[in-house]
């Protein structure tokens, strides 16, 4: 396939979404006409990840060896696959979602480019790129958080702003190190540090390391720099649910994979004091996430807390720094895709319908909305990692990698501890939203009498994902090939 | 020799012709004069650009009939003339963008003064750039100062007039130490012609000779400059001057005054002192450290300030932070990016001033931030440029902010190890700050209004000159961003050109 | 083939009747009809163990979840062991159900968990792998659960959620094992003897990880086997359930995690392996504490269901520590007393429930005089807690004999007499939270008013599962050979 497809696929939303506003028209055809263009690009997306092309892109060329071009490689299809697959069902959910909103032209416009961009993100060839739709992903994404223009709105989208630019000042360091001491600057499985230049600045470049992981992981909401998220969930929920549990967020992980593996590379990095820094950075996140999550009694905050643990899953499965560890990230950052939009999707039907925000709320609404609690104790079931649903696979192949690492580190042993400590945690955090939808105390009443499941166009995403989650836990075999396969640079 | 050669007298002259022509004119007269010859100085500087380009070298011109080593001369490299087209296109932007205003700020019968007065700063501004010789250099330092001024307080107001005023003592202190340096120069070396004095000052550096009056000669000129750029914390003029002057002055000046002092602070390092003798004097690692300081006490302001003029003020202080920082780090690379960042804050900061005016006029003329909230739904052209030039500012790739920001940290991680890491980490906070006051500003204006009613009556028809001034310096933004290779090797080669 | 298919039918009768009893629940209108439904399903899924257990030893594979983690299911004796004992506390503790959920609301609910927690058990029973197991230990959890919170109670919903927390929590404790296991390379099914000790296997573990990871897998699953010090959930969460529930989960589910221990330590790693190590000594140690610790704290419990459920923290430690021996007689006799205490726990739970039932008495000391009410019930009661204390002829005795037999022989140093010695402490102390309950509900004492006594004793289909259970008491006390037989030769086959 022509290697202009990737561009096509990257433009293709981004100027449809862009020209959306001016053709002004009814909600009906407009939403119509989202959804194809929605579905076409993920289509091309597909297409080019089936006939991938071989040759790069290049979009224009910055200045000497810096340029702007687009490759599809085996991590980056996997990336584009997990939007392209997730998109067209998150935006179908938030017609009926957005339906009584304003200004929703403007939202979905700026819905429809965040996908160009986080396919950009996706097919970058090297960092620079990479580095462009990071920020420009920022921009967009910010007029999601503050749409509903409320003062919180706003503050949230404001602090979104300043972290995820912050972060990728930090990044910035990274980007400028690479330049000045990588062979190139394009993402090769292996690194690309250019060891005669590096000579006797090991330490600097580790510190640099540290610094550009700090940087990307502001997206990916590690600790310390998580405080955005759980503020962002302000959005309405298809935002939250698409692009601050999938797009967003796993653009950080994304962006951290290819710093470390594709980078710098794991051989220079395996063993360092930059390795455990940034284990125990990723550990320390997910205990806080989830340890916050349980604190928390806002639905939609607790579920980001839990996507601050679960993302940082992905970076521990990073950081293990082998190719199991590489493998065990792709398939958390595509399982956790799946079931955390999901169980958002879940939250934001109960909002949409009942208006409910609070979990002590949800007294007995399990009876009342039982399609859309029946998937969440799917997604339930699959974060807290119970075998036969996606989540458990995951945290199996994170624990597998953590446990090879740890025979060469045995610092890697927390991780497993760790996750386990999680697990534990987002038993207790989702599973006490189950037991209050299902078992209310004996005596709370059921506020909402007349609330019912929702509509087709909300429920299908559910029902697809709820599907996808045990596909994901029963027959992930075909997956894990070839998720192997790009771990171990067969792609 | 080539008539091309001609051609940078010619642009000094023609702008002081250009204000002569102007003085019997009325204020629409003045305007089409001034606006035809700034557009002809254009094209004039970019022809002397292509030429030198051609030709692979530079030349100087002796001005009037006496040779060197006596007499004045002028003196075109790459870095001039390159320079000098930008900085013209920006005054003619910056003309275009404002001009409507400039006929109501303005008391009618002081209109052709004010062209008068950007024909003089014009012209003060490219014999700064082309100057050969420090003399030469001085008065029209002090035209530029003057001519400022005058663009500062044309407007009548209060404030306008304290601003001047603040400007006139700063600028003043500035000079006076710039004229001392240059007098000691002179009296050291017997010269005033930038070649003669370099030769003279590399024996007496090389025999030992007077090596406090050197000293003394260095840090005087580079303070003066300093002070006349609006280096941290000479600053304090700059938010009154810019924020209450007519908006095409404030674009003006804050892209081009206080830049044309530097350009000829690292004209002064390079072609009189010798750039080796000035990292020796240690000079530079003063300015280093004020340019941080100044990058993030700049930005911090910046913050703090309560209107949009005020914060692009402030953002000024915080970006002449930046080039002084790379003039700081003594090396090739980060002169070349403290050239590129002149041209970067050239291009980027009349894009604001001019958007900010097009977002005050969209909000009933308030300057406020509440006032401001969902501006650039009421203007959409100002809202974008606006939203471009921060977006170039905080230093979002394609956009010029990018490259200079990459640029002055490839040049800080090669040059010294001990003035890496406070470089990276200033350079990443002050992009932290540029994102908080900046993209706030952002927010701020694409937040729509709980009340649309009461900005009904607002209407906006920008006029044909402010789009296009609009478009052309988000053009040039772009550009800078996305071609900055043949300008980066341009400037590269204009530095060793000075050498 | 037909194994296949008998195998599958056992598992999926009980969850999909279980799940249409949800789906459709309330909607039922004649309850006699469901029962008989019920008890159908119940006694089919019972034959079809009963197939099972008779049918020669298999393995299943029936899924593979990855290339390496598959879903298998083997039959072996230990599996027989626990599907008899299961399928039997189920069919029992149904029956008595029918009777006793009249007075709850619900019940279509709790019989439809019921059910598919029945299906579950057979499934964690005949568990052919670590994957497996940990899936069906998961899987009983969260199914048991309703169980637990069913009558929604404030109280009863916290307890619940106590239950599971510490169920799940202890699951990823040892889960931490397993990965460690299986990581190492610890891949195969579950073969009797092991895989460390006999080395059978490129095991790529150090031993001293290893012992950690061994010990967490012990805590972990001893979790759902009340083993200190994560005792904590089973004196709250039992007693709130209703008492057919407090009877299977004290009776039956709690032993899945000895089963799972046992499982891991004589069928994955081998005894061998741990046999004189830290780990052994401590796992002896926390069976120990665990053991006096509940029996104190039984006798201090003054709500009757909450001290039978400090009892069972105490007895299931008996069987922990039986298995702690690492030795024949000790895994006899623990392994004799998993069935032992099911049989007598489910009846002492049912005794308490009829009585609960009968007249909303739930403290000991409303049970004066009780005997003069309910004898039937009151009789059962004191024979099983004879049992359960050790008298013979009562099957109680046959197992401690073993228990004591294998701790004197283990070569554990002071443990070897020091186990003894506790278990016939926590012997003592069960007479005196026990027996003292049958005295005082027979001999109220001279001050007894018998006046405003009656007799009114509950219903055929609650007293005959605690007159069976009592039988079973006595029979398996006085005829032991065949079930120690049976359960010497699984010992013969991992040590």
């Amino acid at each position: 396939m022509n290697s202009a497809c990737l561009a096509l696929a990257i433009a293709l939303p981004i100027v449809g979404g862009a020209l959306m506003p001016l053709l002004r028209l009814p909600d009906k055809k407009r939403n119509l006409l989202i959804e194809i263009l929605v579905l076409a690009t993920s289509a091309l997306a597909f297409a080019c990840v089936l006939r991938r092309p071989e040759t790069n892109f290049v979009l224009f060329h910055l200045t000497g060896n810096m340029t702007f071009s687009l490759r599809l490689d085996g991590l980056g299809s996997v990336f584009t696959c997990l939007i392209a697959a997730l998109w067209p069902l998150a935006t179908l959910y938030a017609f009926e979602y957005m339906r009584h909103e304003e200004r929703t032209t403007s939202f979905f416009a700026c819905y429809t480019m965040t996908y160009g961009v986080t396919l950009g993100i996706a097919m970058s060839e090297d960092l620079v790129t990479m580095y462009l739709f990071y920020e420009l992903l920022t921009l967009v994404s910010v007029y999601l958080v503050m749409h509903p223009m409320t003062r919180k709105a706003l503050r949230a989208s404001r602090t979104y702003l300043y972290y995820s630019i912050g972060g990728a000042a930090f990044a910035f360091i990274g980007l400028v190190f690479l330049i000045l001491y990588g062979t190139t600057t394009n993402f090769v499985l292996g690194g690309v540090l250019d060891m005669e230049k590096v000579g006797g600045n090991v330490q600097l470049i580790l510190l640099v390391y540290v610094l550009a992981f700090l940087g990307f992981g502001v997206k990916a909401a590690i600790f310390p720099f998580s405080g955005w998220l759980p503020k962002a969930s302000v959005a309405p929920t298809p935002v939250t649910a698409l692009l601050h549990a999938v797009a967003v967020v796993k653009s950080g992980a994304f962006a951290l994979m290819r710093l470390t593996y594709y980078s710098f590379g794991t051989d220079f990095l395996r063993g360092t004091w930059a390795h455990f820094a940034v284990m125990s950075i990723a550990m320390i996140s997910v205990i806080y996430g989830s340890t916050m999550a349980v604190k928390e009694t806002h639905f939609k905050r607790r579920l980001a807390y839990s996507t601050i643990s679960n993302l940082s899953y992905v970076i521990m499965g990073v950081t293990m720094m082998s190719p199991a560890g590489l493998l065990a990230a792709m398939c958390h950052m595509v399982v956790h895709a799946v079931m955390k939009i999901g169980a958002f999707f879940c939250s934001g039907a109960v909002l949409h319908q009942s208006g409910i925000e609070y979990i002590d709320e949800l007294n007995g609404l399990g009876r009342r909305m039982p399609f859309t609690f029946g998937t969440f104790v799917i997604f339930s079931c699959s974060l807290a990692g119970i075998p036969l649903f996606g989540g458990f696979i995951s945290k199996w192949c994170i624990a597998m990698a953590a446990v090879e690492t740890a025979r060469e580190i045995p610092y890697a042993y927390a991780v497993v501890g760790v996750l386990l400590y999680a697990a534990l945690m987002t038993a207790i955090y989702v599973f006490t939203v189950v037991v209050r939808a299902f078992f209310p105390d004996r005596g709370s009443v059921t506020p909402h009498p007349e609330v019912t499941d929702p509509n087709w166009e909300m429920c299908l995403p559910l029902a697809v994902f709820a599907v996808a989650t045990l596909v994901l836990g029963l027959h992930s075999g075909p997956l894990l090939d070839v998720l192997q396969s790009i771990a171990n640079g067969g792609f | 020799m080539n008539f091309v050669q001609n051609f940078p007298c010619f642009s000094i002259v023609l702008c002081m012709v250009a204000g002569i022509i102007s003085t019997p004119l009325k204020g629409k007269g003045a305007k089409r004069v001034t606006l035809f010859i700034v557009s002809l100085v254009a094209l004039l500087s970019f022809v002397t650009l292509l030429y030198i380009l051609f030709t692979g070298t530079g030349f100087t011109y002796t001005m009037g009939r006496f040779p060197a080593p006596w007499g004045n001369e002028l003196r075109a490299g790459l870095l001039e003339s390159l320079l000098a087209t930008v900085f013209s296109l920006v005054v003619l932007c910056s003309l275009l963008g404002g001009m409507d205003l400039i006929f109501t700020d303005i008391a009618e019968d002081k209109v052709n003064l004010y062209f008068i007065l950007v024909d003089l700063l014009l012209s003060s501004l490219l014999a700064i750039l082309y100057t050969n010789d420090l003399f030469t250099a001085y008065v029209f330092v002090e035209i530029n100062t003057i001519s400022t001024c005058g663009l500062i307080m044309i407007r009548e107001s209060g404030r306008s007039l304290i601003a001047a005023t603040r400007y006139m003592i700063m600028s003043l202190i500035g000079s006076g130490l710039f004229l001392i340096s240059i007098a000691m120069l002179y009296g050291v070396t017997g010269n005033l012609l930038m070649e003669y004095i370099h030769v003279e000052i590399l024996e007496l550096a090389a025999s030992g000779q007077y090596q406090v009056p050197l000293l003394v000669i260095i840090s005087f000129c580079t303070v003066g400059l300093a002070i006349k750029s609006g280096l941290y914390p000479f600053h304090s003029w700059m938010p009154d001057a810019y924020g209450y002057a007519t908006i095409s002055s404030s674009a003006i000046l804050s892209s081009l005054v206080s830049k044309s002092y530097i350009f000829l602070l690292i004209k002064i390092f390079y072609c009189v002192i010798g750039f080796d003798l000035i990292v020796q004097s240690k000079i530079v690692n003063v300015l280093f450290v004020f340019g941080l300081v100044g990058m993030i006490m700049g930005s911090v302001s910046a913050i703090m300030a309560k209107e949009i003029y005020r914060m692009i003020a402030y953002s000024s202080v915080a970006q002449i932070g930046y080039i002084y920082m790379g003039i700081g780090l003594a090396t090739e690379a980060g002169m070349v990016a403290a050239v590129f960042h002149i041209l970067t804050h050239a291009v980027t900061k009349s894009l604001l001033f001019l958007s900010a005016k097009g977002l005050n006029e969209a909000s009933g003329r308030k300057r406020v931030y509440p006032a401001l909230q969902g501006a650039a739904f009421r203007n959409p052209l100002a809202g974008a440029a606006f939203l471009i030039g921060s977006l170039s500012m905080v230093g979002i790739p394609t956009l010029a902010g990018f490259i200079s920001k990459l640029l002055f940290a490839t040049a800080a991680i090669d040059g010294s190890q001990r003035k890496m890491l406070p470089t990276l980490i200033v350079l990443e906070v002050s992009t932290i700050l540029n994102t908080i006051y900046f993209l706030h500003t952002v927010v701020r204006i694409y937040t729509p209004v709980g009340a649309p009613e009461e900005y009904k009556d607002v209407r906006i028809h920008p006029t044909p000159g402010r789009i296009g001034a609009l478009v052309a310096l988000i053009l040039m933004n772009f550009g800078l961003g996305l071609f900055s290779q043949p300008i980066t090797d341009l400037i590269r080669a204009g530095i060793e050109m000075f050498a | 083939m037909m194994i296949t298919w008998m195998f599958g039918a056992a598992i999926l009768l009980p969850v999909l009747s279980g799940l249409f009893l949800l789906l459709r629940r309330g909607k039922i209108q004649n309850r006699r009809l469901k029962c008989v439904g019920i008890f159908l399903v119940m006694a089919l899924t019972a034959l079809l163990a009963v197939g099972l257990i008779c049918s020669p030893d298999y393995e299943l594979t029936v899924w593979r979840l990855t290339d390496t983690i598959s879903l298998t299911f083997r039959l072996d004796g230990l599996a027989r062991l626990f599907m008899g004992m299961t399928v039997a506390a189920w069919t029992l503790g149904g029956v008595f159900a029918f009777e006793y959920m009249k007075h709850e609301e619900n019940e279509d609910r709790y019989f439809g968990f019921y059910l598919i927690v029945l299906g579950v058990l057979l499934a964690l029973d005949q568990a052919g792998n670590l994957v497996t197991l940990y899936l069906c230990f998961e899987m009983m959890t969260l199914t048991s659960l309703p169980l637990v919170l069913h009558n929604m109670s404030h109280e009863a919903v916290m307890a619940g959620l106590k239950y599971l927390f510490y169920s799940i929590g202890g699951a990823f404790t040892a889960l931490f094992g397993i990965f460690y296991l299986f990581a190492n390379g610890l891949t195969g099914s579950f073969t009797p003897g092991g895989y460390l000790s006999a080395g059978t296997v490129s095991y790529t573990g150090t031993t001293g990880m290893t012992l950690f990871v061994l010990l967490l897998i012990i805590v972990g699953f001893g979790t759902k086997a009340g083993m200190f010090p994560m005792h904590g959930w089973l004196p709250t969460a039992h007693p709130v359930a209703p008492a057919p529930a407090s009877a299977v989960l004290s009776g039956v589910i709690t032993k899945a995690g000895v089963l799972a221990v046992v499982r891991v330590v004589f069928y994955m790693v081998g005894a061998d392996f741990l046999r004189g190590t830290w780990v052994q000594y401590t796992w002896l140690t926390l069976a120990l504490i665990t053991v006096f610790m509940g029996s104190m704290m039984a006798y201090k419990e003054q709500l009757l269901k909450k001290r039978l459920a400090y009892s069972s923290v105490s007895q299931v430690s008996y069987i922990m520590f039986g298995l702690a021996t690492l030795t024949v007689d000790g895994f006899v006799g623990g392994l004799a007393h998993f069935i032992f205490h099911s049989v007598i726990k489910d009846c002492l739970f049912l005794c308490a429930g009829a009585i609960i039932y009968n007249t909303h008495r739930t403290r000991v000391d409303e049970l004066r005089g009780i005997g003069k009410e309910m004898p039937v019930t009151m009789w059962c009661f004191t024979i099983v807690s004879l049992g359960l204390v050790g008298i013979p002829p009562f099957s109680g005795f046959v197992s401690k004999w073993y228990l004591a037999v294998g701790s004197l022989g283990s070569g554990t140093g002071v443990f070897t007499w020091l186990g003894p010695v506790v278990l016939l402490l926590s012997a003592l102390l069960t007479a005196g939270y026990l027996l003292i309950l049958s005295i005082q509900a027979f001999f109220p004492g001279a001050d007894f008013d018998y006046a405003d006594v009656k007799k009114h004793e509950v219903n055929a289909l609650m007293t005959v599962p605690m007159i069976l259970y009592a039988a079973a008491t006595l029979l398996l006390g006085m005829f032991p050979g065949t079930l120690i037989g049976f359960i010497q030769n699984i010992a013969s086959a991992v040590l």
